[in-house]
């Protein structure tokens, strides 16, 4: 019990970096970025590529590199690795189209990711994919398996919480306002002065290399990465959290990534021991998953029609002195003074 | 190479066909269904069932065709036309369509299973055409295609439901203030696209011979594609795109790579189609046909 509790609050604070991540994007900057599974991707194949070793050692597997670093070195080089895919997809994506064009292109370049890592087999060895990065800094610490699992579960943790704190300067700060502004009405931004596609970019690379941070995590979590890991199952939840939650308040995601990547996706879990349901696991083993992603999918839409700002809504900047008529009319002076 | 155009010939045109049906859904909503090529996975399962139960091909089509009018009925109704009353933007429809496609490929999860379905015509005796080499089968695939083709013009051109589809099309607000019930027109037009679009199902798993719940998404990229290469909304430019993109898609992977040698595996298949996607909305956003311009803020 106690370690498949570790297991999910691991698995929470990764999702939840990788959920924040995705805000920047989709919550901030307001662009529905479909290829965003393709930052984790690479981040978490960069990490696998570089800590073990030569694939030359493990004949029929074929990758790039093998180059045994030290895991914390990888990760850095993993993200922007990351970083530099989502400049070069984000360059071309943002530079003219909005909307569902942006999307559609998004999707495309994911799929080209996908492609290339199932098909083209010495780069990450295709569909069967990586692994053999088990415990990274676990003999350096000099800590046995199971005291392993509570140091990455407190390392996961700790870089949650910094990427949230973090995450709430940008969201305060001038550069968090301006991606807002992109997202509320980009002529009148344009018309300030403000160079809006390389603030979009600026705003997509970070998104991304949080992305790329949680694939790192994910992919030492795992100890593996496979074509597999990029199932739409895996991929829609993270949406789902960041819409359920509220995009664009970071308080709001991680009540969505609570929901969503803890509640409902364990929760289904122990579908077969309501009694009435019991049987539907002998029928074939995907019932459960397929369960998971009906109702994954009906939270999507549900909420989309009856409650699209999330469970804890952004909190909406209103200038009072601008647009006094929109505002609830405050009668005291002193209030209107103190912001 | 002769033999890879004729198989693209058959392709494009199951592509025509189901990229046809996905542009007048946008058409007259404004939005892109993403679970359009759900509606081509039921089509392909009510095939299997009904094919199954009575041995006949002609009436599995029949089957196909209606399972896919009723399926986009029900999309129209129950998501998409709420959505649009509510006021939601296309983005906002392009997520919950996105989500709806989830929710139905798991409920087929959940009823039939993942596993691939083998489906297989007989597909006859091949033999020469012209220059390429088809099947009986290749042949009322593309026929079929074709006709339906047809019969669709002429009732987007001839009849008053198709005046009416055009009048939605072009402007929703102009048209209902002209006494047109759009609502009406948009689940009729859907209605129509479903039937056209779940026959499609049936054909394409007949002639790949076999499907998964997840088939009909796979196609929906290469539909997307040529839809958009033919211009969103545009009737006979997506026919066209659907063409073009269909044979393309497979006559690259039979050319030889240059400098390197060899093939490029027809697994990349996909991966060429989003480049081509890409490459069109980056060049020409409104399609290959049209001499409009293209705006910043598309």
């Amino acid at each position: 019990m106690t370690a498949y509790l570790v297991s999910i609050l691991t698995e929470g604070a990764i999702f939840g970096i990788m959920a924040l991540g995705l805000n920047v994007i989709w919550g901030w900057s307001g662009d529905f970025d479909l290829a965003y599974y393709g930052y984790i991707a690479v981040g978490a194949y960069m990490t696998l590529v570089l800590t073990i070793g030569p694939a030359s050692a493990t004949p029929p597997a074929q990758y790039i590199l093998g180059l045994q670093l030290p895991y914390p070195l990888a990760v850095v080089i993993a993200v922007i690795t990351a970083m530099a895919v989502s400049l070069v997809v984000g360059s071309i994506a943002l530079r003219h189209l909005r909307g569902i064009y942006f999307s559609i292109v998004t999707l495309g370049a994911v799929y080209v990711m996908y492609v290339i890592a199932g098909q083209f087999v010495p780069l990450f060895n295709g569909y069967n994919g990586l692994s053999g990065l088990f415990d990274p800094m676990g003999d350096v610490l000099g800590l046995d398996y199971n005291s392993y699992q509570y140091f990455f579960l407190g390392l996961s943790l700790v870089m949650f919480v910094l990427v949230y704190i973090l995450m709430a300067r940008v969201s305060s700060s001038r550069f968090g306002l301006a991606l807002r502004t992109l997202r509320e009405d980009e002529r009148a931004a344009a018309a300030f002065g403000r160079d809006i596609y390389r603030l979009k970019l600026k705003g997509y690379v970070l998104g991304a290399a949080l992305g790329g941070f949680g694939g790192a995590l994910f992919a030492a979590y795992l100890s593996a990465f496979n074509p597999s890991a990029w199932a739409p199952i895996e991929v829609i939840v993270l949406y789902a959290a960041v819409l359920v939650g509220g995009r664009g308040n970071i308080r709001g995601v991680t009540l969505g990534v609570l929901i969503m990547g803890v509640l409902v996706q364990e929760s289904t879990r122990f579908l077969p021991q309501i009694p009435v349901l019991g049987d539907l696991n002998t029928h074939h083993p995907q019932v459960l998953l397929a369960m998971r992603g009906v109702v994954i999918g009906l939270v999507l839409v549900l909420f989309l029609r009856f409650r699209p700002q999330g469970l804890l809504p952004e909190r909406r900047f209103v200038d009072r002195q601008a647009a006094p008529d929109i505002t609830p009319r405050i009668i005291t002076t002193n209030s209107e003074a103190s912001p | 190479m002769l033999l890879t155009l004729g198989f693209g010939i058959v392709t494009a045109s199951i592509l025509a066909l189901s990229a046809v049906a996905f542009t007048l859904e946008y058409g007259v909503t404004n939005v892109a269904n993403v679970s359009h090529g759900e509606i081509l996975t039921v089509g392909a399962y009510a095939a299997y069932l009904t094919h199954q139960r009575t041995g006949s091909a002609i009436i599995a089509a029949i089957a196909a065709a209606l399972a896919g009018g009723v399926v986009a009925l029900a999309m129209y109704s129950s998501l998409i036309g709420p959505f649009i009353r509510f006021g939601a933007t296309p983005t906002v429809i392009f997520i919950a369509t996105l989500g709806m496609s989830f929710v139905i490929q798991n409920t087929l999860v959940i009823f039939f299973g993942a596993a691939n379905v083998a489906y297989t015509l007989d597909p006859g005796a091949p033999h020469q055409v012209g220059p390429f080499l088809f099947t009986p089968l290749d042949e009322e695939i593309v026929a079929s295609a074709i006709a339906i083709t047809v019969v669709l013009f002429l009732i987007i051109s001839r009849t008053k439901f198709g005046k009416a589809l055009r009048a939605v099309s072009q402007n929703r607000e102009l048209a209902r203030v002209s006494g047109i019930n759009a609502t009406r027109v948009a689940a009729s037009t859907f209605f129509l696209a479903g039937l056209i679009a779940g026959y499609a199902g049936f054909v394409l798993a007949a002639f790949v011979g076999s499907f998964t719940p997840y088939f009909g998404f796979g196609f929906f990229l290469i539909t997307l594609t040529a839809a958009v290469a033919g211009g969103l909304g545009r009737a006979v430019g997506t026919v066209a795109g659907a063409v073009i993109v269909g044979i393309i898609l497979e006559v690259l992977p039979a050319l030889p790579v240059p400098f390197v040698g060899g093939y490029i595996s027809a697994s990349y298949n996909l991966a060429f189609a989003f480049a081509i996607l890409a490459i069109v909305i980056l060049v020409r956003p409104r399609g290959l046909f049209t001499s409009a311009r293209r705006t910043v803020f598309e």
